[in-house]
């Protein structure tokens, strides 16, 4: 065999180690920085700089939003997975690649795309202003805003899992004279379930970070439509680094503890 | 059977995609470097060649545009030398930041003067920057104004307006925007001239109550003076607290506002310094004095006066006079008792600007 050289010990050594060291470099050092910057001046500047009430109102209003934008991507997300994978219509594969755009675009293009729809001269804005309802700058768009940067997250979850789904299950459901409804609470909703909740968890976290296209619609207003990562913003704009290093670990936290759920939730499903 | 074999292909496909990326990133580093190299030789060489490194605040960006080829042609006649430009733009504290950070530049232009203290501070501008130069080292003037939709459908004549019921008003954050300490100051600034002329001396807790007073009706407290125009042309609110260069700017491209120069506001004055460390490092210390100095000739003035700032040179500034009317009850940071005492009342931790924040 003349590729026996690719399949020498030393690589499998080489790529292990040069992994390891990218993860530690990229991801665990500067982590592990924030942590140690921000809890460098005690336990109890630390505590102070969360009790800050411009800070933990920031917080609080990051996680209703991300909240409610994760419940609308759920629903829309879940709806959105199926009609892909079950239904054929034309323009399916390029609707299927559009639901990634999201990802790909800076979400300040998204932020501007949000302005523009619903700003107050646009059509949906004039419309809301006559209803009395205020959207752009007013906590209606930061929960747009974190739906649009989440969308895909629940969609990709799920469409393995709808495509994986044996259709001998449904139909033996049927055959035992379930309605569809029953068939699709006890066969089809379970085994979407592990993708729902790590997709929901991953749109939740993304959304509790979302700043670009959030600073843009959002007024910015403590108390009232200030977000958490843009709080971080301003502290480290105006040289307060341990306040902002307080909140971005308080996020961090949070963000990893669900991560870690999803983790969990996905080995549980791949032991049964 | 069908996920394990996807398991390995993902895998597969992963470390072919880490492995890019890896060379990616040993390209990228290695391109960055060659590209920055030249630029430092170019400025050391001296052989009849310079390159001046202008930081400046991002509002400066249009007149800087047409003073730069100027001071180029004047510079070559002068001496012989040819002068080529790198400028960067940024929010003023941004730039400051960028600066004291490790950005060499030449010439700081900023916003206001507490922006040059950041390079005093971090040891870049000596300390007696303000006596190189005319006029305090101030380089233009403005003046804080109210832009509202065409035809002032409120009828907004003054900072008190702002306090009625309904009234949506957009400034920008002075946390994230030093410039827009110069819009706080003059609010705070018209409640104290309010609380002289009804109880006969300065009181801060009624300037502080006024200022809550305004904040009540913010609309959108954006992180640049940009920002809040960019806000502004978009729909929202009714009225914006800015420079009025700012809005004689967006004015002459078209935009359809009406600016209303409140009775009592503040008087802007916007600095520029030579940044010793790093013109004795580039060995451009004669261009870069001989560029300040140039911002105070009537051509450069001139130019700053088109651009819609105030001239700091008296005759230019009279000739524009009639462009320019000078409010009764104008006062400058001084009145506020200077850029020190304004920061530790209203900008420090837990200041007067934070309370009204926190609403404390």
């Amino acid at each position: 065999m003349n590729n026996t050289w690719i399949r020498h010990k030393g690589w499998t050594w080489g790529f292990r180690t040069t992994v390891l060291l990218y993860f530690l470099i990229l991801i665990v050092l500067p982590i592990a920085g924030v942590y140690v910057n921000s809890l460098s001046d005690g336990w109890s500047a630390f505590v102070q700089n969360i009790a800050d009430p411009i800070a933990w109102k920031a917080v609080l209003l990051t996680l209703q939003l991300a909240l409610v934008a994760t419940v609308i991507n759920v629903a829309i997300g879940t709806m959105s997975a199926w009609v892909l994978v079950r239904y054929d219509f034309p323009g399916k594969s390029l609707l299927n690649s559009i639901v990634d755009l999201p990802f790909a675009l800076p979400t300040a293009v998204g932020g501007l795309m949000i302005l523009v729809l619903l700003g107050p001269h646009s059509v949906v804005g004039r419309a809301a202003s006559a209803l009395g309802l205020d959207l752009v700058f007013h906590q209606p768009a930061i929960v747009v805003a974190m739906v649009f940067v989440t969308f895909p997250f629940v969609i990709r979850a799920i469409q393995p899992l709808l495509e994986e789904l044996d259709t001998s299950a449904e139909e033996a459901s049927y055959t035992l004279g379930a309605s569809r409804a029953l068939t699709f609470f006890r066969v089809i909703l379970p085994a979407m379930l592990p993708g729902i909740l790590s997709g929901a968890m991953l749109a939740f976290s993304r959304a509790l970070a979302e700043f670009g296209a959030v600073v843009l619609v959002a007024g910015n207003i403590p108390g009232r439509t200030l977000t958490a990562s843009v709080y971080i913003f301003g502290e480290v704009e105006s040289d307060n680094e341990a306040g902002a290093a307080a909140v971005s670990i308080l996020l961090l936290t949070l963000s990893f503890l669900i991560l870690w759920l999803i983790n969990l939730v996905q080995t549980r499903r791949a032991d049964t | 059977m069908k996920t394990i074999r996807i398991a390995t292909r993902w895998k597969r496909y992963s470390i072919g995609m880490l492995a890019v990326l890896m060379l990616l990133t040993v390209v990228l580093s290695g391109c960055g470097k060659s590209a920055s190299e030249p630029s430092a030789a170019a400025a050391s060489a001296n052989n009849g060649d310079v390159t001046l490194v202008i930081g400046a605040y991002s509002v400066a960006k249009d007149a800087l545009g047409e003073i730069l080829p100027k001071f180029q042609a004047y510079w070559k006649q002068k001496t012989g030398q040819t002068v080529t430009f790198q400028e960067s733009y940024e929010a003023s504290g941004t730039q400051a930041r960028a600066i004291a950070g490790g950005f060499e530049a030449d010439v700081a232009v900023l916003s206001l003067e507490g922006d040059i203290d950041k390079l005093v501070k971090a040891g870049l501008v000596n300390k007696q920057w303000k006596k190189e130069a005319p006029d305090n080292s101030m380089i233009t003037r403005s003046i804080v104004v109210l832009g509202t939709r065409k035809g002032n459908p409120l009828g907004i004549h003054s900072f008190q307006d702002l306090t009625r019921p309904g009234v949506k008003v957009l400034y920008p954050n002075p946390k994230t925007s030093g410039g827009a300490q110069w819009d706080i100051n003059a609010i705070y600034g018209a409640g104290l001239k309010a609380s002289e002329r009804t109880e006969g001396k300065k009181d801060p807790a009624a300037a502080k109550a006024f200022l809550e007073a305004v904040h009540q009706n913010i609309e959108s407290l954006d992180k640049s003076g940009r920002a809040s125009m960019a806000a502004f042309e978009y729909g929202v609110g009714d009225v914006i607290v800015t420079y009025e260069n700012e809005l004689l700017a967006r004015m002459a491209k078209g935009a359809a506002y009406d600016l209303v120069v409140p009775d009592d506001t503040i008087l802007i004055e916007n600095p520029a310094a030579v940044v010793d460390s790093y013109v004795d490092k580039h060995g451009t210390r004669k261009v870069a004095e001989a560029f300040l100095q140039y911002l105070y000739t009537p051509e450069a003035q001139e130019i700053f006066a088109k651009n819609g700032f105030r001239p700091v040179d008296q005759t230019v500034f009279n000739k524009h006079k009639q462009q320019y009317p000078t409010p009764p009850g104008l006062f400058d940071i001084q009145y506020l008792g200077g850029w020190s005492e304004v920061r530790s009342t209203l900008y420090s931790k837990r200041g007067i600007w934070y309370q009204v924040l926190a609403g404390i």
